[in-house]
């Protein structure tokens, strides 16, 4: 009986299975939805100056605690005010705040490097501060070179979406111990630079004279060579169309630097990122490194202070430092954001005098704020201190990389990176690699040119 | 839109003769070789695979700085640091909960979708098997900001709730075509005797057919909270809030962008492993019986 009745009942089964399906269904379906219109939150407010602002730092974890620090000083002193931290990888900021412009949920202030301006910038995600930065306290008071580099970086039209932090710059470290045994002198020069990569390796032993980078990142360091070398001050001609990167001068610069691979470094190089490089410097018996001052603390740890030293990069022909521009780092205004005022006076205590001081020396960066520049403590922390007055003494011409382009890290990374590896293995001359990205960037220039006009 | 039961699978035919007795297998080649042309190969094996665990463990273990082949003198304070001074603690909490919740969800879910699949026949059945596993071949990152948009509207951004309904979803395709091929290698009489004992279809399953799937829901289970213990994408996106991050995520901010605390991020990967790799130690047996018997349809 109760057989025929459960054979029978058609319903029954059709509701067990529509029961069934429909969860499925229904669970599926949230991942099908359209994109819908752009809800990163329109024009914004300014508020009221009180209430709860979300701060997004694009380099989270190592900076977590300082960052902390300085909204705590905040809080105190704007008790009014709570600001809420979000830290972000670095390597993941760009495209969280991309998903965030498009699906809406940006926060109020989030940390912008130069590098990434110009993208965020197009897509209108930001709002200028130079109204409010001529009202305030800071005016006059950051570095103008930084300022101007944000500017630039901000896709052409001569605003300021970003206040700057802090700026970064090339070092070269080199092990004090091995020069010394070796009897060789400081790589002041790039002469110098070769004949101590040359004379530090002994392979038999695993000892290498000199680090390079072949993996992620790869172009930038080898810009920084490649212009070191040539003295060439300009990214781009005088008329402004046709890059110089594929100058003989920086060709023949090229080859020299790309002949180092396996000569005198790790085979291993040819897949370094900056992880590796790094690891591999502080872990082993290699000469040189090339790097940032981001990095000084990793090797503090790893060699203690006394066994090597980071200066600038090596003097070029006429006695002359060229370098390629590192991102100036800084805080932008979201213009989403619906708490604007009290956003804005959480940037203005960032990049105060006091904050910059105590954040640049956590990071081991160059502090944007004038005063926190004259602070002691860039005096005790060596390649700092050596950057700070290189940037300053007028010693060193910065070739300023075209990051307005909104092509520039497509160009910079996906496109090239294969091919410099493929000059490191010989597979492909300094010459037509060169000439390809000359061609990709002249493009993306004339293309941002017809844009502004 | 249910046309009809599928029918029961048919008898298999009586045996009329008893087959010969086979005769005894010749030894092959390979049974005869030397031990170390078997012990050698996996040994090389073996070393390649272990020796990136030993360096994790390696960086995890020494002081920083050391170059030692070995991890003495040993230290913990890579492990404290990461549980106590970059939120490990929390972030393990987290990814406990989407796992678990993850795990819960899909299998519940699967065994519904999967029963319905495997016992009913309706018009759409095929269109529905090929929608699932169509929808295997969409990257998550496509959808990514139209799911944010969901969320957004559900207020369920910052809410540990977005990451496991992404994660379920995302998981079930593939979950209900495994689990429904288990029931289906469940033979339909087995039910039909629990139904003439006076069970009714719910009591048959979970009194007859449920105790058979043991194999494909352990299967089935691990693989969703393995996959939500690992994955990063949405959890970066949807959450907001440190206090709710999870394990990838903040092993992911142990590297900065100029600098990286390699002690740290062994003792992050260690921690973020160990629960996996128990996992697998517990249901290594099931997993692989689950996955070769729904490999086979009965």
């Amino acid at each position: 009986m109760k057989i025929s009745i459960l054979r029978n009942s058609r319903g029954g089964r059709r509701a067990s299975a529509a029961v069934a399906l429909g969860a499925v269904l229904a669970l599926t379906a949230t991942a099908c939805g359209d994109d819908g219109g752009n809800s990163a939150g329109g024009d914004g407010d300014e508020g009221n100056g009180k209430g709860k602002i979300v701060f997004w730092d694009n380099n989270g974890g190592v900076r977590t605690e300082i960052w902390k620090e300085v909204i705590a000083d905040f809080e105190k002193a704007n008790p009014d005010i709570d600001v809420q931290y979000v830290g972000i990888a670095s390597t993941e900021y760009q495209s969280k705040v991309d998903t965030a412009i498009q699906g809406g949920g940006l926060p109020d202030v989030g940390g912008i490097s130069a590098s990434m301006l110009a993208g965020f910038a197009a897509q209108d995600a930001l709002d200028t501060l130079d109204f409010r930065l001529a009202k305030s306290p800071l005016n006059g008071k950051l570095n103008k070179d930084m300022i101007e580099s944000m500017r630039a970086a901000g896709g052409g039209d001569d605003k300021l979406y970003s206040i700057p932090t802090s700026a970064n710059n090339g070092v070269l470290y080199y092990r004090t111990d091995l020069f010394e045994k070796a009897g060789l002198e400081e790589p002041t020069t790039w002469d110098r630079f070769y004949e101590a990569a040359e004379k530090l390796t002994n392979k038999g032993k695993n000892e290498f004279g000199y680090t390079i980078r072949g993996g992620a990142g790869s172009i930038a360091q080898a810009l920084d060579a490649m212009y070191g070398q040539s003295g060439i001050t300009s990214f781009w001609d005088s008329s402004g169309k046709r890059t110089t990167v594929n100058d003989a001068k920086n060709v023949e610069a090229l080859e020299k630097y790309a002949g180092l691979f396996k000569k005198v470094t790790p085979a291993a190089d040819l897949n370094n990122d900056f992880t590796k490089m790094v690891a591999q410097w502080d872990s082993g018996t290699i000469g040189m490194l090339n790097h940032n001052l981001g990095s000084y603390q990793d090797h503090v740890k790893a060699l203690t202070a006394d066994k090597f030293r980071g200066i600038p990069q090596p003097i070029g022909p006429g006695g002359k430092r060229v370098q390629v521009s590192n991102p100036v780092d800084g805080v932008g205004l979201f213009k989403s954001s619906k708490n604007k005022e009290a956003a804005w006076k959480f940037i203005e205590f960032a990049t105060s005098a006091e904050s910059s001081s105590k954040f640049n020396e956590s990071a081991g960066q160059v502090p944007a704020h004038a005063d926190a520049a004259k602070d002691e403590w860039i005096s005790k922390a060596e390649p700092t201190k050596l950057a700070a007055e290189a940037l300053s003494d007028g010693s060193t011409t910065i070739v300023q990389l075209p990051y307005y382009l909104p092509d520039w890290n497509t160009i910079s990374k996906a496109d090239n990176e294969p091919n410099f590896q493929k000059v490191l293995l010989g597979k492909m001359s300094a010459k037509e690699f060169l000439d390809t990205m000359a061609e990709q960037l002249n493009e993306a220039q004339a293309e941002w040119q017809e844009q502004m006009s | 839109m249910i046309t009809k039961e599928a029918p029961p699978a048919a008898p298999a035919p009586a045996r009329t003769t008893p087959e010969p007795p086979r005769p005894a297998k010749k030894r092959r080649a390979w049974d005869e070789a030397p031990r170390w042309q078997i012990y050698l190969p996996l040994g090389i094996y073996l070393v390649f695979t272990l020796i990136p665990f030993y360096w994790i463990l390696l960086f995890a273990l020494r002081p920083a700085g050391s170059t030692s082949l070995v991890p003495w003198p040993m230290t913990f304070v890579h492990f404290e640091k990461v549980w106590t001074d970059r939120s490990f603690g929390t972030f393990f909490y987290n990814s406990v909960l989407v796992g678990v919740a993850t795990l819960v969800m899909t299998t519940l879910v699967a065994l519904a979708g999967g029963y319905a699949l495997a016992r009913f026949d309706f018009k759409v059945k095929r269109a529905f098997m090929l929608a699932l596993l169509c929808s295997q071949f969409v990257p998550g990152a496509l959808l990514l900001v139209p799911l944010f948009e969901i969320f957004a509207e559900l207020q369920m951004i910052n809410s540990l709730g977005s990451v496991i309904i992404a994660e379920t979803v995302f998981q079930l395709p593939l979950s209900i075509i495994l689990i429904s091929n288990f029931i289906k290698n469940v033979p339909y009489s087995l039910e039909e005797a629990a139904w003439v004992d006076g069970c009714n279809r719910f009591r048959a399953f979970r009194v007859v057919v449920l105790p058979l799937l043991r194999p494909g829901l352990i299967a089935v289970g691990s693989f969703a909270f393995v996959h939500s213990w690992n994955h990063f994408l949405f959890a970066l996106m949807f959450l907001n809030n440190q206090e709710k991050q999870t394990i990838p995520v903040g092993l992911n901010t142990l590297m900065s962008a100029d600098s990286v605390d390699l002690g740290a991020l062994a003792a992050g990967g260690i921690i973020a492993a160990v629960p996996v790799v128990i996992v697998f130690a517990f249901i290594q047996k099931w997993l692989i019986t689950g996955f070769s018997a729904g490999a086979v349809k009965g």
